[in-house]
């Protein structure tokens, strides 16, 4: 797939002829080898959802968080290398915190957005002086979701995907991950403006069981909303097992 | 070898350039005024200095004290709610811009902007908002303020006419509720008597009297005279 590749794919801040970077296109390749991670946009809120690969029976399913708050009124799941996205959910509630310190307002959903992406192309050798924080592009996807306050009613929910590649754009839905094309298929069939929260909650799981290589249960999931009155909110176990078995 | 005496280095790097300003803030509106004296000592270097300015169609930020140093302020606020509009995509509020001024002053907490600083508008939901600084920027919200030479002159009438303070069988508003109760047209009849009374008794107030009315349809400015002596 990738044979014609060999001359410029080594250094990540060289363009091939063709005009491409093969390292921040890999880079994109590795999320596609991460767990299914779905998001769903209401006008009460968002849903987020991963699976999680609980690959032993020994293995401690709570210890993997693959669903992480920035703020109050905002959370992210992500997909891909996760270790890599410490640095930029790290990023993200610095920017939030500052945001609040200095504005004494909540961040957008947007802004936050554009400053875990800004980080995502700081990788390479480090210009103007600056120091180098990543030698390659991060490997990891996020779907982020918040809560806007200062919006028209019903416009405050918001969804964002962001790739390494530092792009972002909003989704009503959006799935990420191994299972991403089948997901994102039933999601395009299914979802439908004026959806509630608690539909879409619904949905989530039913996309997340189809695309799951494991059966689907409360331990090896996890969900988490934001909403206007709530905030963010991961799901509790009791709560999980509820949907799991009205599912 | 002469003995050297003690030198005693002098920086005196702070003028008090005077000057007043005054603001009210009511259910959908906020007025906020000013004199346009600038004085250094017994003179007038020019008796039309404004030192309210427009930052926005819901806030308006007065500066009195040092000139320099007001201007300055103006400036980077200025500065920073560009900058943020791009950033963010929307106009900076007129609370977001209050936080913005107190974390602006405290950051020069050991070489402060000589400036008595009121910022007035409107806030999210179109109620009049008044925010009161300190040198180092400690910040409130107020219904009425008085700031610069004459603070201590205008302040104490505004407490007894806009939140009324020491009147018999008329309802007392707090120092710490957000607005007053006053119609526009009774805060600017008070703004301009205030103004009257403190040029008479204060040498660094007077000349001309610049007025920012902000309501929901924008800020509108006017000028009227003072006296000149």
């Amino acid at each position: 797939m990738f044979l014609t590749r060999s001359e410029y794919d080594r250094g990540v801040n060289t363009f091939s002829p063709e005009g491409r970077l093969f390292q921040v296109e890999y880079a994109i390749e590795a999320i596609k080898l991460g767990s299914t991670a779905i998001g769903i946009r209401t006008s009460q809120g968002v849903l987020l959802a991963v699976e999680k690969r609980v690959t032993s029976s020994l293995l401690e399913a709570d210890s993997i968080e693959k669903i992480l708050e920035i703020d109050s009124h905002l959370g992210c799941a992500m997909s891909g290398l996760t270790a890599d996205s410490r640095t930029m959910v790290d990023h993200a509630r610095v920017e939030a915190q500052n945001h609040h310190f200095t504005y004494d307002e909540k961040i957008s959903t947007k802004s936050v957005t554009q400053a875990v992406c800004d980080l995502a192309l700081r990788f390479g050798e480090g210009a103007q002086g600056e120091k180098s924080i990543m030698s390659r592009p991060f490997g990891v996807a996020l779907l982020i979701a918040g809560f806007d306050d200062d919006v028209k009613e019903g416009d405050g929910a918001q969804l964002y995907h962001t790739d390494p590649s530092g792009t972002f754009v909003s989704y009503k839905a959006k799935a990420i991950g191994a299972g991403s094309e089948g997901a994102q298929t039933e999601l395009e069939q299914e979802y439908y403006d004026g959806m509630s929260l608690q539909e879409a909650e619904t949905l989530a799981l039913k996309v997340l069981k189809q695309v799951m290589e494991e059966k689907l249960s409360a331990t090896n999931i996890q969900v988490a909303s934001v909403t206007s009155e709530q905030g963010f909110q991961v799901y509790s176990k009791e709560k999980l097992q509820t949907i799991v078995d009205a599912l | 070898m002469a003995t050297s005496s003690a030198k005693e280095a002098s920086f005196s790097p702070y003028e008090d350039n005077g000057g007043t300003n005054l603001a009210i803030a009511g259910q959908d509106y906020c007025v906020i005024a000013s004199d346009t004296r600038q004085s250094r000592g017994y003179n007038i270097n020019t008796r039309f200095a404004p030192k309210t300015f427009k930052l926005s169609d819901k806030t308006v930020l007065s500066t009195a004290g040092c000139q320099p140093d007001g201007n300055m302020v103006v400036t980077r606020i200025k500065q920073h709610m560009e900058s943020y509009k791009h950033a963010h995509n929307k106009e900076m509020s007129t609370p977001a811009v209050g936080q913005l001024l107190s974390t602006m002053l405290y950051m020069k907490r050991f070489f402060p902007y000589y400036s008595f600083n009121i910022l007035g508008g409107l806030d999210k939901e179109g109620k009049g908002c008044i925010y009161s600084y300190d040198a180092i920027g400690s910040a409130e919200r107020v219904p009425c303020l008085a700031s610069g030479s004459a603070a201590a002159l205008v302040q104490p009438f505004l407490d007894n006419q806009v939140r009324n303070c020491n009147q018999v069988g008329k309802p007392r508003i707090m120092a710490a509720s957000p607005v007053s109760h006053l119609s526009l047209d009774q805060a600017i009849k008070i703004t301009k008597d205030a103004f009257t009374s403190a040029t008479e008794r204060d040498i660094y107030t007077g000349d001309n009297l610049q007025i920012f009315i902000v309501t929901r349809d924008g800020v509108e400015e006017q000028v009227h005279p003072l006296k000149r002596d």
